[in-house]
């Protein structure tokens, strides 16, 4: 039976290209990414070539896009992470579309390895946390200091504040990677028991299957969504000091 | 009198979809689940790599590892009771 992690093998396409000790060659998954990206360039340019007053279908879904991203920055961080907002919704699709490309069969889902989930992380990790700093000085330690604490817990406090933050990033690149990947595993399982079972006993995890695969949607959409909106409550916490 | 009864059943419909909207944010109770479990686990986590690091320059092997893992866990669970505050708020 076939391997269900086979499919997160990482291969090299192309000629073997080395810089100094690292590998740089073109693989499948930086084949996707560049998918990804010219899927997104050309949807919204396609989306936004004819501008007219009643929108038509695929003018409609980009205006969809901007409003949701739009409102989702100004309900977590306010009028102003508005500068944020290209940042945010480039994040936002990149995510969307590397999980939903990644659901179409025979494709290589990108974000199902912690690699590029934990790069992205820590992108808006130490975006963030540049924000703070040029926001708010050396002020933006505050954010260590719980007003209120008695003096002599503050060493603690803080040594426990600063590691709840630095675990920022693990969490958020931990949560994306965990979901893509066991969803697809758990779909090549369930398919590898369609075939072993045959027709006689394959319709049970045929059904699972089916429902997995629509599970797999949502959680594609909700993982996305999950970590453009805790990139905008890490911002939140770094413009407006709490 | 025509104008009452359709203003209240406006009324009547909005609250109908606020009720609905309610429901549909509590009911991905696993995706919560999830995301307190691995809140907790990467403070776990990044305290324990401190102290691993910690204690590798400093040479007092286990000392730095255990203290930093504690901390780890209240920072874990400091993690939980925010992220589980941030929801209730919603």
């Amino acid at each position: 039976m076939a391997n269900p992690m086979q499919q997160f093998e990482v291969k090299t396409i192309g000629p073997k290209i080395v810089f100094g000790n690292f590998d740089v060659s073109f693989t499948n998954s930086s084949l996707f990414m560049v998918i990804t990206v010219a899927t997104i360039s050309i949807l919204f340019t396609l989306a936004t070539q004819k501008k007219s007053l009643v929108p038509s279908r695929i003018q409609f879904l980009s205006e969809m896009t901007y409003e949701f991203v739009a409102k989702m920055i100004s309900e977590t961080a306010g009028s102003k992470a508005r500068p944020f907002f290209p940042f945010v919704l480039t994040l936002f699709l990149f995510i969307l579309f590397c999980n939903m490309i990644g659901m179409i069969p025979y494709s290589f889902t990108v974000t199902s390895h912690i690699i590029v989930t934990f790069a992205l992380a820590a992108f808006v990790f130490i975006g963030v946390t540049i924000v703070g700093f040029a926001k708010h000085g050396l002020g933006f330690l505050k954010l260590f200091v719980p007003s209120g604490a008695p003096a002599i817990l503050l060493p603690l406090i803080i040594i426990i504040e600063i590691v709840s933050y630095l675990s920022r990033p693990i969490s958020l690149s931990v949560r994306l990677f965990a979901n893509m990947m066991a969803g697809h595993a758990v779909l090549k399982v369930f398919g590898g028991f369609v075939v072993s079972l045959g027709v006689i006993g394959g319709w049970l995890p045929l059904g699972f299957s089916v429902a997995l695969t629509g599970l797999e949607f949502l959680v594609a959409f909700l993982q996305a969504y999950v970590f453009a909106i805790l990139s905008c409550i890490y911002l939140n916490d770094a413009l407006n000091l709490h | 009198m025509e104008i009452k009864e359709i203003k209240e059943k406006v009324k009547k419909l909005k609250d109908e979809l606020k009720s609905k909207e309610l429901k549909k944010e509590g009911s991905s109770s696993m995706g919560i689940a999830l995301k307190m479990g691995t809140e907790f686990v990467a403070a776990v986590f990044v305290a324990s790599f401190i102290g691993f690091h910690v204690d590798k320059w400093l040479q007092t092997t286990p000392i730095f590892i255990i203290i930093f893992f504690i901390i780890g866990s209240v920072a874990g669970i400091l993690n939980v009771v925010r992220s589980s505050k941030m929801i209730n708020k919603d």
